[in-house]
C-alpha cells in the first residue's frame, strides 16, 4: 500500500474512531465537571464513578440476562429458519417458488414502524407481551437472512447433491450433513449480524417489555436515566453507551474474521 | 449430584406451594430514573436527594407503612409515553402513572384517563387546596384528571456578581426590567460594564427555550393563542412584539448565540453572562456551584420569575401529575390508590427539594419550603404560572414547530412575520389531522 493510501486510511480511521474515543473519555469524567466544560474530557483526573453507578443498578444483571436470552434466541431462530428457507429456495422445486421468494424479499422494503401497531395488537391478543417469546418472535422475520442463505446455497455446486443422492442420502441428510456444514461461514456472518441487530434493538423491546424485569439492556439503561441526562448526567450517559456496547465489542473481537469476510463478500457480490 | 438435584426439586416444590399473596395489588409506572442501588431500601425521605432518590424513597416509605398492599413500581425510560400508549393499546395500562400536565390533554381528550375528582375525594384531597398553577395544569375541559405533583417553569437564573458590576443590584437584590425598553437598556448597560452578554440562552436544538420565552410573554399580554382546540393564532401584534424583542437582543449580541443547552449551562456556571432563562430544575445544580468556593458563581447566584415586560406578571408552566388510565379496578384497588395519592400529597414538600414548585398552597406557604434556598423568591410562580388551555392537544409537537420557527426568527434566518405565519400554518395543519 502506498504512503498516500496509508495516510488516507489513517485519516478515515481517525474520523471513525473520534466519536468512540470522545464517548469513552466523557464516560470517565465526573458529571459535575462535564457540566462546567465538556472539554474537560481531555484532561485528568478520570474516574470510574459512572461505571460504579451502572454496576450498582439493582436490575442490571437481569437486563443483561434478558438481552443475552433474547439476542441468543433470535440468532438461533434466524439461523434455523433462514437456513431451511434458503435451502428450499435454492434447491427445491415447488409451485410458486419464484413468486414466494419475491414475496419474501418484499419484506426488505417494509420498515418496522409500518407494522408496529398491528404487530403490537397481535402480540397483545396472544398475551405475549412481557415475555421472551414476545421479544424474540418478531426478530425471526428475516428476509435479508433468507436472501443471504439462498444465495449462499445457490453458490454450492449441485453435483454435491447428486453425489450424495446416489449414495442414498435423503433430502434431510443431504441438507444436514452435506450442505449445511458448507454454509458455516455464511451462518457465522448472518449470526453475527442478527445478534448485533437484536442486541441493539430498542423500539420493539421498549413497547413490548413494559415491566422492568423483562427489560433488555438497552431499555433498562434508558429507564435508569434521569430527565436531564444530557446536561447534568453526561458522564453517566456516556458510560451507559460504553457499557451497552461492550458485549458487542466482545462479539466483534471473537468473530471479526467472519465479519470482515462477510463485508468483503458483500462488496464483491 | 443426585442429592443436589433432589434438594433443588424440593426447594422448587416448596416455592410452588408458598402461600398465595392475597394483598391488594396496584401497578404504578413512573419516570425520573432508576436508583434502586442507592435508595432501594431507604425510607428516610429527609436523606434522599434528587428526583429519583426522593420518589424511590417515597415509595419505599409507603410500602413500609402499608404492608397490606402490594405496590409494583415500574420505572420507564423518560418520558415513558411510548410504553404507556402500548400498554393502553394492549388493554393493560398501569393503575397510576406519572404524566406531564401538558401531555394529559392528549390522553384525556381521547377518553383514556379517568377523571379523578371522586378518588381525590376518597383520598381526602381537596382540589381547592392545589396552587392556582397546579389546578390549571390538571384541569382539562372542566374535569380534574390528575393529582398535581409539582409546577415546573422558566425562571431568570442570575449571576449577581456580574449584576453588581453592571450596577443592577439594589439592596442586595437583582434589579429586573419592567418593560421591553428597560430590558434592552439593562442589557446594553450590562454589556458595557462587563463585556459579556446580559442573557445566556440555549437557542440551538432547544425549541423549549424559545417557546418558554414566547408563551410567557404571550400569556402576560393575555393574547389568545389558541382560539379553539383546532387552531393556533400567531399572526398578532402581541406575538410580533415578543419575537422582535428577542430578535433584537440577538442582533445587538446582548444574548449569547449558537449555544445548545449544555453549552449554555456551562457558560452560565462559568460566569459568562448575566441571566440564564431556564427551568426550575436547574436550581439545585446552580446552587451547588454557588456554594463552592472558587467557582464563578460562588455566593453570586439568585433566581427569580421572569420579569413583567408587558401586561401582567405571568409565566408559562407545566408540571408532573399522577394520573389514572381508564381500566377496570376493584373497590379495594381504588382504596389502595386513594391511600397512595394521599401519601404522595402529604409528602409534596419532600418533592419540592428537587427544585420544582409545590402543587399545594399549604406547602408554598410553609416555613419549611420558604427555608429552602431561593424558594421564597420563586414561589409567586405557583400563583402566576399558567399552562396552555386544557383543550390544547399535541402540545409537545406544537412546541417543536413553534420553537423551530421562533429559532429561525430570533437568529435572523427568517423575517419575523414569515416565521410566525409559517408556525401558524404548520401547527394548524398538525391540528387538522386530529380527530
Amino acid at each position: 500500500m502506498s504512503l498516500g493510501a496509508w495516510i488516507g486510511v489513517g485519516i478515515g480511521a481517525a474520523i471513525m474512531a473520534a466519536p468512540l474515543l470522545w464517548t469513552l473519555l466523557l464516560s470517565l469524567k465526573a458529571n459535575a465537571e462535564l457540566m462546567r466544560d465538556s472539554g474537560a474530557a481531555f484532561s485528568a483526573p478520570y474516574t470510574l464513578e459512572n461505571y460504579r453507578s451502572i454496576l450498582q443498578g439493582s436490575s442490571l444483571v437481569q437486563w443483561l440476562l434478558n438481552s443475552v436470552i433474547v439476542s441468543g434466541g433470535t440468532t438461533l431462530g434466524v439461523l434455523t429458519l433462514c437456513s431451511l428457507a434458503g435451502y428450499a429456495f435454492a434447491r427445491l422445486e415447488f409451485p410458486f417458488r419464484r413468486t414466494l421468494f419475491a414475496f419474501v424479499l418484499l419484506g426488505l422494503a417494509i420498515p418496522e414502524q409500518a407494522v408496529i401497531l398491528p404487530q403490537h395488537q397481535l402480540f397483545a391478543q396472544l398475551g405475549l407481551h412481557n415475555s421472551y417469546p414476545g421479544l424474540i418472535l418478531p426478530g425471526l422475520v428475516g428476509p435479508f437472512g433468507v436472501f443471504f442463505m439462498t444465495q449462499y446455497f445457490k453458490a454450492i455446486p449441485k453435483e454435491l447433491d447428486e453425489a450424495a443422492m446416489l449414495d442414498g442420502a435423503s433430502r434431510f441428510t443431504l441438507f444436514w450433513k452435506v450442505l449445511l456444514p458448507l454454509t458455516l461461514p455464511a451462518q457465522a456472518t448472518l449470526g453475527v449480524f442478527t445478534f448485533l441487530a437484536s442486541w441493539n434493538s430498542y423500539w420493539w423491546p421498549l413497547i413490548s417489555a413494559t415491566r422492568s424485569e423483562m427489560f433488555t439492556l438497552t431499555v433498562g439503561l434508558a429507564s435508569a436515566q434521569m430527565n436531564y441526562a444530557q446536561t447534568s448526567g453526561l458522564g453517566f450517559l456516556m458510560a451507559q453507551a460504553v457499557f451497552a456496547s461492550l458485549p458487542i465489542l466482545i462479539v466483534y473481537i471473537i468473530f471479526q474474521k467472519q465479519i470482515v469476510r462477510a463485508m468483503a463478500g458483500a462488496s464483491v457480490r | 449430584m443426585i442429592r443436589g438435584a433432589l434438594l433443588a426439586f424440593a426447594a422448587l416444590s416448596a416455592a410452588a406451594c408458598a402461600p398465595e399473596d392475597r394483598r391488594t395489588e396496584i401497578d404504578v409506572q413512573r419516570f425520573f430514573g432508576e436508583c434502586g442501588a442507592v435508595y432501594g431500601r431507604s425510607t428516610d425521605i429527609s436523606k434522599a436527594e434528587g428526583e429519583c432518590g426522593i420518589v424511590t424513597t417515597l415509595f419505599n416509605g409507603f410500602r413500609a407503612r402499608n404492608r397490606d398492599l402490594k405496590v409494583d413500581v415500574n420505572v420507564v425510560a423518560w418520558p415513558g409515553y411510548a410504553q404507556l400508549a402500548a400498554q393502553i393499546a394492549a388493554g393493560d395500562p398501569p393503575d397510576l402513572v406519572t404524566m406531564h400536565q401538558g401531555v394529559m390533554s392528549d390522553y384525556a381528550s381521547r377518553g383514556l384517563l379517568e377523571p379523578m375528582e371522586a378518588i381525590l375525594a376518597q383520598a381526602g384531597i381537596r382540589p381547592e387546596k392545589f396552587t392556582a398553577a397546579a389546578r390549571r395544569g390538571v384541569t382539562k375541559n372542566g374535569r380534574i384528571y390528575g393529582l398535581p405533583w409539582d409546577t415546573v417553569g422558566g425562571l431568570f437564573h442570575i449571576n449577581t456578581k456580574l449584576f453588581e458590576q453592571a450596577g443592577l443590584m439594589r439592596g442586595g437584590k437583582p434589579v429586573l426590567p419592567s418593560s421591553a425598553e428597560e430590558l434592552l437598556a439593562h442589557a446594553r448597560k450590562f454589556k458595557q460594564a462587563t463585556g459579556k452578554p446580559y442573557l445566556i440562552q440555549s437557542q440551538v436544538n432547544d425549541p423549549a427555550t424559545h417557546v418558554r420565552n414566547f408563551y410567557t410573554y404571550m400569556l402576560a399580554q393575555d393574547a389568545v393563542m389558541f382560539p379553539d382546540q383546532d387552531h393556533i393564532r400567531l399572526r398578532t401584534p402581541e406575538a410580533k412584539r415578543v419575537v422582535e424583542l428577542l430578535r433584537q437582543l440577538n442582533e445587538e449580541r446582548l444574548s449569547s448565540r449558537n449555544q445548545d443547552n449544555p453549552a449554555a449551562i456551562a457558560s452560565f456556571i462559568n460566569g459568562e453572562g448575566g441571566v440564564f432563562p431556564t427551568g426550575t430544575w436547574m436550581i439545585g445544580a446552580f446552587e451547588q456551584d454557588a456554594q463552592t468556593p472558587g467557582r464563578p458563581l460562588y455566593q453570586g447566584y439568585a433566581v427569580l420569575p421572569y420579569p413583567r415586560l408587558w401586561g401582567r406578571q405571568a409565566g408559562f408552566v407545566d408540571g408532573h401529575a399522577w394520573v389514572m388510565p381508564k381500566r377496570e379496578r376493584t373497590p379495594d384497588q381504588r382504596a389502595a390508590i386513594a391511600r397512595l395519592l394521599r401519601f404522595m400529597a402529604q409528602h409534596n414538600f419532600d418533592w419540592t427539594r428537587t427544585g420544582h414548585l409545590p402543587a399545594f398552597e399549604a406547602v408554598v406557604n410553609s416555613a419549611a419550603f420558604k427555608a429552602l434556598p431561593h424558594r421564597q423568591d420563586i414561589a409567586p410562580l405557583a400563583q402566576t404560572g399558567s399552562p396552555l388551555p386544557g383543550y390544547v392537544r399535541r402540545q409537545g409537537p406544537i412546541e417543536g414547530i413553534v420553537g423551530e420557527e421562533l429559532g429561525a426568527a430570533v437568529s435572523g434566518q427568517k423575517p419575523v412575520d414569515r416565521a410566525l405565519a409559517d408556525a401558524e400554518r404548520r401547527v394548524n395543519e398538525l391540528l387538522s389531522y386530529m380527530p
